[in-house]
């Protein structure tokens, strides 16, 4: 007999912040069978409503029903109780232990007042022969590989038995083959009535995963279309809204005097046989879906991972980078990613963040005083327009924009040529977004390029005069923002 | 009155020495005079030398627990030099061939530290595991070096870098304390000293800064290890002697004065004047005890009661307790 499908339904389900809506009378429903993906930039609510099904939060208004019946979720533990699992981004598991044990961590059989390991053994043996997963439940977790322990989660949220799996981009850190064998299985339990949400970043794999697509806007939910009418500019229509992207890039300097020659670059999978130039005050945006290789690439080029082949022509000298020291007296720098852990060293004052990148080997005096750092310290203070209690404070006590313009203004310190940006704007509010963008153009005016790598690509299609595509470490296209529309540029992304 | 807190907390370390101070000032009537002060400066120099240098070791994220057999084999290593390459005397022979040997003791002290940095850098070996097993090796290498008996080919007048006196100040006190303008300089003033501490607060984003981590590391490794060898030459001329078995667990007490000094064994925190305090404090607690007769076995037990304390009370300061 075929199992009665779940089925998953939301009513009016509000979450409020204070002084935002985070999401705002969501109503959907989700049958099992079928499996959803839920789609939304940054911000749009994705994420809130993953934590108020999992119990994580609770809603300001509106009410979770899960096969018919209204549910109260207090706690992830109720949640779980309740027939909802997730499979969060980041693995949990313990590598030290074997995958029975992480299976039923908290939970392992008992006989007689000792764990009955053999019993596990086999418990853990079934729910996987179930599954369809070949995994020898002995082995220790942290011995799999990034998709077998993607498994072993999906395995342990399922040995539950829950009426609802909810997965937070569980392909991010998976390759190509491991994420067709996650498909495998999510086909697998979808077939046997679970309803399963899928929440990606990924708007390439939908079509091969998801059977229908909900899209969130602002904290609204704009929609829910079958995945044949998912087509690049629909979802970029739903995505984003109709509003006109502003393209405030004023004169175009491409055709000046190229600073920086990047000739077949090279690195392994990540990415292969990039080329391009880069002109004298130029703007330029790398987009590409996650994993395309754009964060490999910048690190590459600032020399900071090793590369395998590819060459760098800077002032008409060609060299290979090999170290960020190298490269920042050739004058080419890098803003990365992970700010928090690798642009700036949180213990440390401002003042001293501000003109870290000179002191070693020294750019400029052997000799150093606080006050020499702290005039330096000001002229960006005011040049950036940092909003900070005083510059001797530790840095780690700064918002996220204001973190990000000391990052940019210990690079200005050291007078480069070239900034290369890794998703800039991560994590800051809209005020300071908007200021970090000035501060490009502005350095754009004076000559100084830049390298942007973002994932929001109407914050590209804004900023940038000329946007390549990287698609699995190759170039696949170069538009400019000014004759391109946002849905043409997300479809050369997700092709 | 928050004035006075921010002022007590800024110094709760150089509070409770002068608290001590004007304790033994009354319980022991010589502590004061200046005869028994300038000696606790000179039993903490050779201690204290390597102290300044651990102290930048430690800000930078490193440890380097080989400097108390580094203190013996660079004794020996000195002994065995000079007495291979002349006879004790005070022609200048004699002069150029102790010097040659305190040189050669130097290179050894400041190759043992390089070595480590360059571990460190090329392979990922902890400093904490290879300066381990310099402990033992170099240990064992000052044994071998003098056959298990001291060897004593230094002239007279070697004494004096351990034992002599300059303007009236013990010579190897003078040492310290000029060791200690230059590191504290170094620490405050420099472009380099703000590197360590870039590179103790985290290692990646000072990489990713420009900072050349790796010559960061092997300057200030190399630069504890001559301390010590430097230490060892002065520890060699006090007893004017090369002796394998001195030395021994130093490297807890320097770490000890570091520690009590403020210095974070996480790395990225810590100043040179706190590391002088942290080491006078020590001193000034042994030599106190000592006057006041009290026993050698009390004084280890107090001394590691007093260790204990001054970190709490540096960890309640900086928790805001």
């Amino acid at each position: 007999m075929e199992p009665r499908p779940h089925t998953l339904e939301t009513d009016r389900l509000r979450k409020e912040y204070p002084g935002t809506t985070a999401l705002r009378d969501v109503s959907m429903r989700c049958e099992g069978g079928k499996i959803r993906a839920l789609l939304g930039k940054n911000g749009a609510g994705k994420t809130t409503l993953v934590r108020l099904l999992g119990g994580a939060v609770q809603p300001t208004a509106g009410t979770i029903l899960v096969d018919g019946t209204p549910v109260s979720l207090r706690s992830p533990r109720e949640a779980l109780e309740r027939g909802i699992a997730t499979v969060h981004q980041e693995l949990s598991l313990i590598p030290g232990l074997s995958v029975a044990e992480n299976i039923f961590l908290g939970r392992l059989p008992r006989r007689r007042g000792l764990i009955d390991w053999s019993g596990a053994a086999r418990m853990a043996g079934t729910l996987l022969a179930e599954l369809g997963l070949p995994l020898d439940v002995r082995v220790r977790a942290g011995s799999l590989g990034l998709a077998g322990q993607q498994m072993v989660e999906i395995a342990k949220a399922m040995s539950h038995a829950p009426a609802v799996l909810m997965l937070d981009e569980p392909t991010s850190a998976l390759a190509g083959r491991e994420t067709d064998m996650l498909f495998t299985l999510l086909r697998r339990l979808a077939s046997q009535g679970v309803v399963i949400l899928y929440i990606t970043h990924r708007l390439e794999e939908i079509h091969r995963i998801a059977d229908e697509a909900s899209v969130l806007r602002n904290g609204d939910l704009v929609g829910t279309i079958p995945i044949r009418e998912a087509t690049p500019g629909a979802i970029a229509g739903m995505m984003f809204g109709e509003a006109p992207v502003h393209t405030r890039v004023q004169a175009v300097p491409v055709s000046g005097p190229p600073v920086m020659i990047v000739n077949g670059f090279t690195r392994g999978e990540a990415y292969r046989d990039v080329s391009f130039t880069l002109h004298r005050g130029e703007i330029l945006g790398v987009a590409g879906v996650l994993g395309a290789g754009r964060t490999e690439l910048l690190r590459g080029l600032f020399g900071a991972d090793r590369h395998d082949s590819g060459t760098v022509t800077i002032g008409g000298r060609r060299i290979v980078p090999s170290s960020p020291s190298q490269m920042k007296k050739l004058g080419v720098v890098l803003a990365p990613e992970d700010r928090k852990a690798e642009g700036l060293i949180q213990i440390l004052s401002t003042r001293i963040n501000i003109n870290l990148a000179g002191f070693w080997p020294p750019s400029h005096h052997w000799i150093t005083t606080a006050a020499r750092e702290r005039a330096v310290a000001f002229r960006y203070v005011s040049e950036l327009d940092m909003a900070l209690p005083s510059v001797d404070g530790p840095v780690s006590a700064l918002s996220g924009g204001t973190q990000q313009k000391v990052v940019i203004a210990k690079w200005l310190e050291t007078a480069p040529r070239v900034l290369l940006l890794d998703e800039p704007t991560r994590g800051i509010d809209i005020r300071a977004k908007q200021q970090v963008f000035k501060i490009i153009r502005d350095l754009s005016g004076r000559g100084i390029s830049s390298v942007v790598v973002s994932s929001e690509l109407e914050e590209l299609m804004e900023v940038c005069h000329r946007i390549l595509v990287l698609k699995k470490g190759r170039i696949a296209g170069e538009v400019s923002p000014r004759d391109t529309s946002l849905a043409s540029l997300l479809g050369i992304c997700m092709e | 009155m928050t004035r006075i807190r921010s002022l007590l907390s800024l110094a709760v370390l150089e509070i409770i020495l002068a608290g001590l101070c004007i304790f033994l000032a009354a319980a022991a009537p010589n502590f004061l005079s200046a005869e028994n002060l300038l000696n606790v400066l000179r039993n903490v120099s050779m201690q204290g030398l390597i102290a300044l240098g651990m102290t930048l070791v430690i800000i930078a994220g490193e440890i380097d627990l080989s400097v108390g057999s580094m203190v013996a084999f660079s004794g020996c290593l000195t002994a065995y030099v000079a007495g291979a390459l002349g006879s004790p005397g005070s022609g200048p022979g004699a002069v150029l061939a102790v010097s040659a040997a305190i040189l050669t003791a130097l290179l050894a002290g400041f190759a043992s530290g390089a070595l480590t940095g360059a571990l460190r850098n090329r392979f990922g070996v902890p400093s904490f595991i290879s300066t381990l097993a310099l402990l033992t090796a170099l240990s064992g290498a000052a044994e071998l070096i003098t056959n298990g008996f001291p060897l004593t080919p230094f002239p007279s007048w070697y004494n004096f870098i351990g034992g002599g006196y300059l303007f009236g100040i013990p010579f190897p006190a003078l040492l310290f304390i000029l060791a200690f303008a230059g590191t504290h300089l170094l620490m405050n003033y420099t472009a380099f000293g703000r590197a360590v501490y870039a590179v103790g607060g985290n290692a990646e984003a000072a990489r990713l800064s420009a900072i050349n981590v790796a010559t960061v590391r092997i300057t200030v490794l190399a630069l504890t290890s001559t301390l010590a060898a430097a230490s060892g030459v002065m520890q060699s001329s006090e007893i004017m002697s090369g002796t394998a078995t001195t030395a021994k667990g130093w490297e807890l007490d320097v770490i000890a004065a570091v520690i009590i000094g403020g210095t974070s064994l996480a790395g990225g925190v810590g100043r040179v004047w706190g590391t002088m305090v942290g080491v006078v404090f020590l001193g000034v607690i042994m030599n106190g005890m000592t006057l006041l007769n009290v026993s050698e076995y009390w004084q280890h037990v107090v001394r590691g009661g007093l260790i204990l304390l001054a970190v709490l009370i540096n960890r309640m300061e900086r928790k805001g307790i």
